[in-house]
């Protein structure tokens, strides 16, 4: 499955300052490890050691929001990446 | 109160609308609304509502005014520069609309005076730039039962939402959690200077349909605004049974600061001013006894960075703690030295005794000791 991975401004900085990237995988953790081998580190922006979501980050496939990393994405998909910002 | 004849001129154009009126009009004249921090949003979202008639306007802020905010923040121009922002702002609303009343709470908001601040207001507007004053607005909101419209902003990005007691989530629903210096500032990644006019003006328009009871407020839905690709999107995030303010068993049941580097004890931390890290540096050229670790994001260290150092951004520092127990101590880089005091605080926590940071960070390097070291904007 591929799908478009929206990138919060926040960790663009992995992506080359792309806001929009592709990735594989046919479930959120899927697509999260295909972000990190492309993108090494960004992952654990993302998730803790245990794989839980970060408090200050919210995922959504669509407008679904994922609350466990075993939800399915299929092709077509776009996975949004929150996250919390802190500018005023 | 009823509208002057004064008034009725001013406001001729709400009355035009039959949604709004003369009664939601003379709502608004009878309305308290605080707006929290007189920055980028606060700037905009200010203007408007006293614009609009928002009878009595508080404004929360204890900096002064500085050239570098009148990129974005259009409550003020160039001669009031290191004027208190609440009172030229105050002078600068009064210009624009010498109807209302303006108060200027000239402070930092603390876990200690938030609710008698926050208590005799209507509607809550947040715009602040600090993490923990944000969560802690968010919970004086919930303690209070007050209507709270937040937003942020970062770079080129921007988010909405709107609280409102016993309709639904609250902040700390949306993001439970989350560390200053994990979560870039504006001061060190920079921001489009229009991007808060776009989200401020969305908090005015939000506090004028909260006063007025018009439209569907922002409850439940989270607004992102891309300003590069000019995209708006809304995602919905409903309340947390398990929220620490607003959820069932709730923990926060008086203001307090969330955890976050101003919660760390930072007395060990050696604080090393620009020259006197040169200095050492020149004392241990084989590194031997300091390790510098350059805690900006990847790109910012590509830029420039001091010779020797080693980039692990603080958001990954926990994981790689494992690299700094090497038998030096580690001296924390960052543009600004806040990221930097977060490294320290983290690397104290998980059990790194003295820990080094270079106070003002690479701006102050730039400043004392090389000139030719360029600082990205993050």
């Amino acid at each position: 499955m591929s799908c478009t991975v929206r990138i919060p401004s926040p960790l663009r900085s992995y992506t080359a300052g792309a806001g929009m990237v592709a990735a594989d995988g046919g479930t959120v953790e899927e697509v999260l490890a295909s972000l990190e081998r492309r993108f090494s580190g960004i992952r654990f922006r993302m998730v803790d050691e245990q794989s839980r979501i970060r408090p200050h980050i919210r995922l959504y496939v669509n407008t679904g929001e994922v609350t466990a990393l075993s939800q399915p994405v299929v092709t077509g998909d776009i996975v949004h990446v929150i996250c919390a910002l802190s500018g005023g | 109160m009823p509208l002057s004849a004064a008034e009725l001129s001013r406001y001729h154009r709400h009355l035009s609308l039959p949604e709004l009126g003369r009664g939601g009009q003379e709502r608004l004249k009878n309305a308290r609304v605080v707006v929290v921090g007189a920055g980028g949003l606060g700037s905009p979202a200010a203007l408007y509502l006293a614009a609009a008639g928002v009878g009595t306007l508080g404004l929360v802020d204890c900096d002064r005014v500085e050239l570098s905010n009148l990129q974005r923040q259009v409550l003020f121009d160039s001669a009031v520069v290191g004027r208190v922002k609440t009172e030229a702002a105050r002078e600068r609303l009064l210009a624009l609309n010498p109807e209302i009343i303006v108060v200027a709470h000239t402070l930092t908001l603390l876990a200690e005076n938030v609710l008698d601040i926050l208590r005799g207001y209507d509607v809550v507007l947040d715009g602040t730039d600090r993490l923990t004053t944000r969560y802690l607005v968010n919970d004086a909101c919930v303690l209070l039962g007050k209507p709270l419209v937040s937003a942020a902003i970062h770079r080129f990005e921007g988010h909405a939402m709107t609280y409102l007691p016993g309709r639904g989530a609250c902040y700390r629903c949306l993001f439970p959690k989350a560390e200053e210096g994990v979560v870039a500032s504006c001061a060190e990644a920079g921001v489009l200077g229009v991007l808060p006019g776009v989200l401020g003006a969305i908090q005015a328009t939000e506090a004028i349909k909260i006063i007025t009871g018009i439209g569907e407020p922002l409850v439940g839905r989270l607004l992102t605004y891309d300003a590069l690709e000019l995209r708006f999107a809304e995602f919905p995030f409903a309340r947390r049974a398990d929220c620490a303010v607003c959820g069932e068993h709730p923990t926060i049941t008086a203001p307090m600061r969330p955890e976050s580097c101003d919660s760390a004890d930072l007395s060990s931390v050696h604080r090393l001013t620009a020259s006197a890290l040169r200095d050492r540096l020149a004392s241990d050229p084989g590194r031997a006894a300091l390790a510098l670790i350059d805690v900006r994001e990847p790109q910012e260290f590509e830029t420039c960075h001091l010779a020797g150092a080693r980039n692990i951004p603080v958001a990954e520092l926990v994981r790689r703690l494992g690299e700094l127990t090497d038998g030096c101590t580690p001296v924390f880089l960052c543009r600004s030295g806040r990221r930097s005091l977060t490294a320290c605080a983290l690397a104290i926590r998980a059990g790194i005794e003295a820990p080094a940071h270079l106070e003002g960070g690479l701006l102050a390097w730039a400043a004392e000791v090389d000139p030719t070291f360029e600082v990205a904007s993050g």
